[in-house]
């Protein structure tokens, strides 16, 4: 497709997938860091129902015929150490790389830091490339999928892994329902609890 | 109110993730592309780069990326959208953020906005750093590798997840 259909696709898109973060409250940093410390869980529940429901619509467009799936390919260091920054990046950023924008559209102002870090860090990679491709990026099984692994179909474990991860999901929200996880500003924040009440000792203190 | 009202300020994320997920199909069907946000920053960042330094377009995986090529555009696009989508989103619920999370005062130990900055700065960097060398981030590899049931993605989210993890008991304190 040309650039300009894709960049108005790209547009109308990524407002929904705006819409739906900024919603979910997934792009707060408060439910990222929560997330990671076992506080939260708004950041899993929202992408594993992203995922089930990814598995769920790829496997009945497949079963027609009318896309053909783009695995990435395997380098296994690559693939844990990057995953392994990513990760470590997205904690300290409150952030995935995806919601970033979502936080700065939001009024997150740090986010605009943390975008810049995210292009610089992009730029650095893409110098060091040259030197890492022979180190990082060569040799590994290929395009390998849990179908290459199993033998069993495409369509079968797709809707094996949304079965699975449904049951998982309803599991965790009778554990958690999840308008606890919210806070009373929506932003996975429950200090403020602390302060507050600091605040009212003051208060009265005062008003002895 | 009802559930799903747009001037809500939170929906159910099992809503917002079954729209998240059914725009693959789009993404699919238009774009012949997976849902992915990490590349956009090798557009952009090697189109500003080369603004200053011509010869990065002369490294392949740079030049790869500044294409005027649909998907390469269309994924810039897509990030664009979804600041846009989150600022109307805000606008109608009235959600309006302050300019630094009220957590990172306690997560970082300081109140002092430098310090958040710095670590926002550093943080992104690492963190698209460490998503090229994986090649995909939370969308790419978490979203769309997993349901593709690739390998590949499923390493690179579990140690995502490992490094978050280890990172936010290691470096962060308790929100």
């Amino acid at each position: 497709m040309s650039v300009f259909p894709a960049v108005l696709i790209g547009l109308a898109m990524g407002i929904v997938f705006g819409f739906a973060f900024e919603k979910a409250r997934v792009f707060e940093p408060g439910m990222i860091v929560g997330q990671m410390q076992f506080r939260n869980f708004t950041m899993l529940k929202v992408f594993l129902t992203a995922v089930a429901t990814g598995a769920v619509v790829l496997a009945v467009l497949h079963g027609f015929g009318l896309i053909k799936l783009s695995p990435k390919p395997t380098f296994y260091a690559a693939d844990v150490l990057g995953g392994l920054a990513l990760g470590a990046g997205i904690t300290l950023a409150g952030a995935c790389p995806g919601t970033i924008l979502a936080q700065i559209g939001a009024g997150y102002r740090d986010a605009l830091f943390t975008l810049l870090g995210g292009l610089a860090g992009a730029v650095a990679f893409s110098y060091a490339d040259p030197m890492l491709t022979p180190l990082l990026f060569t040799g590994g099984p290929g395009k390998i999928t849990f179908m290459d692994l199993t033998g069993v179909s495409y369509t079968v474990l797709a809707i094996g892994l949304a079965v699975v991860l449904a049951v998982v999901l309803v599991l965790l929200e009778r554990w958690r329902p999840w308008r606890a996880d919210l806070g009373a500003d929506v932003d996975g924040d429950f200090g403020a609890a602390d302060t507050t009440t600091a605040a009212n000792v003051t208060r009265l203190k005062a008003a002895e | 109110m009802r559930a799903c009202s747009l001037k809500q300020k939170a929906w159910s994320p099992y809503l917002a993730g079954i729209i998240i997920g059914l725009l693959q199909v789009p993404a699919f069907l238009l774009i012949s592309t997976a849902l992915g946000a990490s590349s956009s920053y090798v557009t952009v960042g090697g189109y500003i780069a080369s603004l200053f330094d011509p010869s990065i377009v002369e490294i392949d995986y740079v030049a790869k990326h500044v294409a005027a090529t649909g998907k390469n555009w269309w994924q810039v696009a897509l990030v664009a959208g979804v600041a846009i989508g989150a600022f109307i989103s805000m606008k109608l619920s009235g959600a309006k953020r302050k300019a630094v999370s009220p957590i990172w005062s306690r997560a970082l130990g300081t109140s002092s906005r430098p310090v958040r900055y710095a670590v926002a700065f550093g943080a992104g960097f690492l963190m698209l750093f460490g998503a090229r060398v994986a090649d995909g981030c939370t969308s790419g590899h978490g979203l769309s590798g997993m349901a593709q049931m690739a390998v590949s993605s499923t390493i690179a989210v579990a140690f995502m997840f490992v490094g978050g993890i280890a990172t936010a008991f290691l470096v962060l304190r308790r929100i």
